[in-house]
């Protein structure tokens, strides 16, 4: 599912954004939360899902939304509006869970949308501003005018939880 | 897929560590009853054979040489047997023995830990030789002093040898050259002599002193080695022996010119001379050796048949059996209890349905009863530490071990052999008396004892370690507690119970000293950690001056749990069956409240607290009301209360997963939950951890 999603939103992004694709460019997710275009390696993404029961867990804090089932596996689910202290959105119909594989660290990350598959220069991601409080994440580019892409640290993530 | 070399690797380890275990029994045995059996003689000899010939193949040579020294020695002491080495040389064999296989252990460990191995066991070969000297000197004097006798009665014929031939009444000489510059020439002489000893009891050699003096060697590489015979038929057999040994260049066999005849000649009265000093000696060397034949066709046979019926699997083969095992018990009950068959009515599907159900749970029993093992091998391994602090310390301690046979899966017995031996250091060091004269006083037998047992109780395996020491003095403990801040009210409030866990809290250490055995204060809380992490309780009791007893309860299997289906709003948690004591419906009357407002109901002319699982785990549910929810009374821990919950479910099977490592840093075993499973329908249900969730209750201010 993930590979054609992904051919999927190539062509797209070609088309839309006209960016071409050239050998040592990288290829990122972009999805929505509260407002914001974030990016996260394609190689990290194990798969998106849309249909799922989370299982709430006691005693933990709220970002965390609880577990699921994935084919026999318990993968936690982490909301990243409330990681990013934003305020929580009820489900919608587009919203869904994107599922990492961060050094064979299963886990999920709950979003508002997914929206599509960008290539991005490695060069290209600046720095973020040193006194920035935003956090888990590495950088951030320009896409056009009004797009503004925040690259997720997707080691972060999982560290925090050790 | 499997690297062969690795493959080789892990079955030399697997077969070179049982072998060790084995003969640490052995050894312990032997070492009880003063003496070795030939039997053990046989045994030992035939391990160190084996470990000689692995090791050999795998290139281990400080091993190798360590098992080929041993060998030597044993094989020396079955050509001899036992008997022929007195009680303080036995002695020092068995201490040699115990140190021998520590150290193949440890050079077995640093395989393990793919560390290089070390290069010289030169003293550890010195050390076996010049025991092994010593017993054969020893053994030497008596039938020496015969022989001499005897050669003067039966060989008073020979004549003098030959000029260069040392006159000693030999019949005839081996000429030993070794090879050109090969050095040390005495120290190889000097193994020649041990080999050809084996065989051959009463060789002379010349020079005499090639042990202890290195210039023998200028001597030897001059003008030879010489070996004296007074038969023909140990001539020969010494000739095969120095063809196959190292450096030897060339033999030659000289005879005195004059003995040349009656060596030839009285060779039936050489013979006969040769039984007659001995008698008694000959005897049970030949039944030790019809023994030895015996035991070695048995012991054949005994191989024979378990190479056809044992064969080892790697553990992860196993896991991986186990988790496909889990998989099929859950898609088997989510096929069976698909809601698209709800209400239909199929009765051969209902009939196949209960077939399956029955292999699996068949399948289930024999896949976990594959992983189960005896406790044994955690429980002879006391033995020798029981035996090495009685030295050190210098106490008299029996160790009584019962039901060794108990089986329990195997990771459970990697898990307790470290708190067991915890326990059996804390007896030895702490519990058993210093002086004998202190048990005496005290009414007790002057030999401590520690009793180390297993046994089945339905779904729990129960150890204890108990001793007939000083026991556990509780204003001690005390004492103690308070200066390490440990108490949390007055020290009189303490019920003997209190105290006894208080030994359990971490950091906490009675002993004042720090000994090499225990007593740096990471003990006991260590112990209840490991028991606790594969799901178990630790429970201690003690009297004092009567002992102590340490109780762990584990249960069997932690993969698989018969749990208690619940739901509380919309989640469901499973509670272990095993926890469950009854599940009730009581009306709003009969709940009492304390000063806190915390519920509370009698069951049973006792009183239970009640904790309400949506409130404590902040859960919408329409169910608040006591009389329209159910309560569940369950125990674990030590702890008993009651549960209330929305409905019950029903039971069934579960497979406890883990839950995901990255929660871990969440604490979220300390809210009591032990785990979760997937139900039948996909859906994930939270095994409950019934003791820990009493705890967290209290800790969230319930």
């Amino acid at each position: 599912m993930t590979d054609e999603f992904n051919e999927e939103m190539d062509i797209e992004t070609v088309k839309a954004l006209n960016v071409e694709i050239k050998e040592d460019t990288k290829k990122f997710l972009t999805f929505l939360s509260d407002g914001l275009t974030f990016a996260v390696e394609a190689g990290y993404v194990s798969e998106i899902i849309t249909n799922y029961t989370i299982t709430i867990l006691p005693h933990v804090p709220s970002f965390i939304k609880g577990i699921i089932n994935l084919r026999g596996q318990i993968i936690p689910i982490i909301d990243i509006r409330e990681r990013m202290h934003k305020p929580m959105l009820e489900n919608t119909d587009s919203s869904c869970i994107i599922v990492l594989d961060i050094n064979s660290v299963l886990i999920g990350i709950f979003v508002d949308t997914v929206s599509h598959v960008v290539d991005v220069y490695e060069s290209s991601i600046s720095a973020m501003p040193p006194n920035s409080s935003q956090e888990l994440v590495k950088g951030m580019m320009s896409l056009s005018k009004e797009m503004v892409i925040l690259f997720l640290d997707c080691e972060l993530l999982i560290q925090e939880g050790y | 897929m499997d690297n062969g070399m690795e493959n080789m690797l892990d079955m030399y380890l697997f077969e070179t560590n049982s072998l060790l275990e084995q003969l640490d029994e052995v050894l312990l045995e032997a070492e009880k009853a003063g003496t070795f059996t030939t039997d053990d003689v046989n045994e030992i000899f035939r391990i160190m054979h084996t470990i000689k010939g692995s090791s050999a193949m795998m290139e281990f040579s400080s091993l190798m040489t360590i098992a080929h020294r041993i060998e030597d020695l044993f094989y020396f002491i079955r050509e001899n047997t036992i008997d022929s080495i007195d009680e303080k040389h036995k002695k020092e064999l068995f201490d040699l023995m115990f140190f021998s296989t520590d150290m193949l252990r440890a050079e077995v460990e640093k395989v393990e830990n793919n560390e290089p191995l070390s290069s010289n066991v030169d003293s550890f070969v010195e050390k076996v030789n010049s025991f092994l000297n010593k017993i054969n000197n020893k053994s030497e004097e008596a039938p020496a002093a015969e022989a001499s006798t005897a050669s003067e009665n039966g060989e008073s014929s020979s004549s003098a040898p030959a000029a260069e031939l040392p006159k000693d009444g030999s019949g005839a000489f081996l000429k030993i050259i070794f090879d050109e510059g090969c050095g040390m020439e005495n120290l190889r002489a000097f193994m020649v002599v041990t080999a050809v000893k084996d065989i051959y009891e009463n060789l002379t050699f010349y020079p005499p002193d090639v042990e202890t003096n290195p210039e023998t060697a200028a001597v030897i590489i001059e003008k030879g080695f010489l070996l004296g015979f007074d038969t023909k038929e140990t001539l020969e057999k010494a000739v095969n022996i120095i063809k196959n040994s190292g450096n030897v260049q060339s033999y030659e066999v000289l005879m005195p010119p004059a003995a040349a005849k009656t060596f030839e000649k009285p060779e039936a009265a050489a013979e006969k001379k040769e039984e007659q000093p001995k008698p008694e000696a000959a005897s049970p060397k030949a039944a030790a050796a019809s023994a030895a034949q015996h035991n070695a066709a048995a012991n054949a046979m005994h191989t024979g048949t378990n190479k056809q019926s044992l064969i080892s699997v790697n553990l992860s083969k196993l896991d991986k059996l186990m988790a496909l095992m889990g998989e099929l018990v859950i898609t088997e009950s989510m096929v069976t209890s698909s809601p698209e068959l709800q209400g239909l009515k199929l009765d051969s599907f209902t009939k196949s349905a209960r077939q399956l159900r029955k292999l699996t749970d068949e399948l289930q029993d024999t896949v976990m009863s594959i992983r189960m093992i005896p406790v044994a091998g955690a429980f002879q391994k006391m033995n020798r530490i029981v035996r090495d602090m009685g030295k050190s310390l210098n106490k008299d301690v029996r160790l009584t071990i019962i039901g060794e046979d108990t089986e329990v899966d195997k990771t459970i017995v990697d898990n307790i052999a470290d708190p067991i031996m915890h326990m059996v250091r804390n007896s030895m060091d702490h519990g058993i008396e210093e002086n004998a004269e202190d048990r005496v006083s005290a009414g007790k037998n002057p030999q401590g004892e520690i009793i180390l047992s297993a046994e089945h109780t339905g779904s729990e395996v129960v150890i204890t370690i108990q001793d007939d020491g000083q026991g556990v003095d509780p204003a001690k403990v005390l004492e103690k507690a308070r200066r390490n801040g440990v108490l949390t009210k007055p020290e009189s409030e303490y019920t003997q119970k209190e105290v006894l866990a208080l030994l359990m809290a971490p950091g906490f250490s009675t002993n004042e000293q720090v000994t090499e055995y225990s007593g740096r204060g990471v003990g006991m809380d260590v112990v209840k950690k490991n028991i606790e992490k594969i799901g178990g309780v630790v429970t201690i009791s003690s009297e004092l001056g009567k002992g102590m007893c340490t109780t762990m309860k584990i249960p069997l299997t932690m993969a698989i749990v018969d749990g208690m289906e619940v739901s509380v709003g919309k989640s469901i948690f499973t509670i272990p069956i095993t926890n469950i004591r009854q599940s009730f419906k009581i009306s709003s009357e009969e709940v009492i409240y304390d000063a806190q407002g915390q519920e509370i109901v009698k069951r049973m002319d006792h009183f239970y607290p009640i904790i309400r699982v949506h409130s404590l785990y902040n859960i919408d549910t329409e169910i608040t009301n006591m009389e329209d929810g159910i309560l569940v009374w369950v125990e674990g821990g030590e702890k008993s209360y009651c549960l209330f919950v929305d409905e019950l479910l029903g039971e069934q099977q579960v497979v406890v997963k883990p839950l995901p490592t990255y929660l871990n840093a969440y604490n979220i075993k300390n809210s009591g939950i032990a785990g979760c499973t997937i139900l039948g329908d996909g859906n994930i249900s939270i095994i409950l951890d019934i003791a820990n969730l009493h705890h967290s209750a209290s800790s969230y201010g319930y």
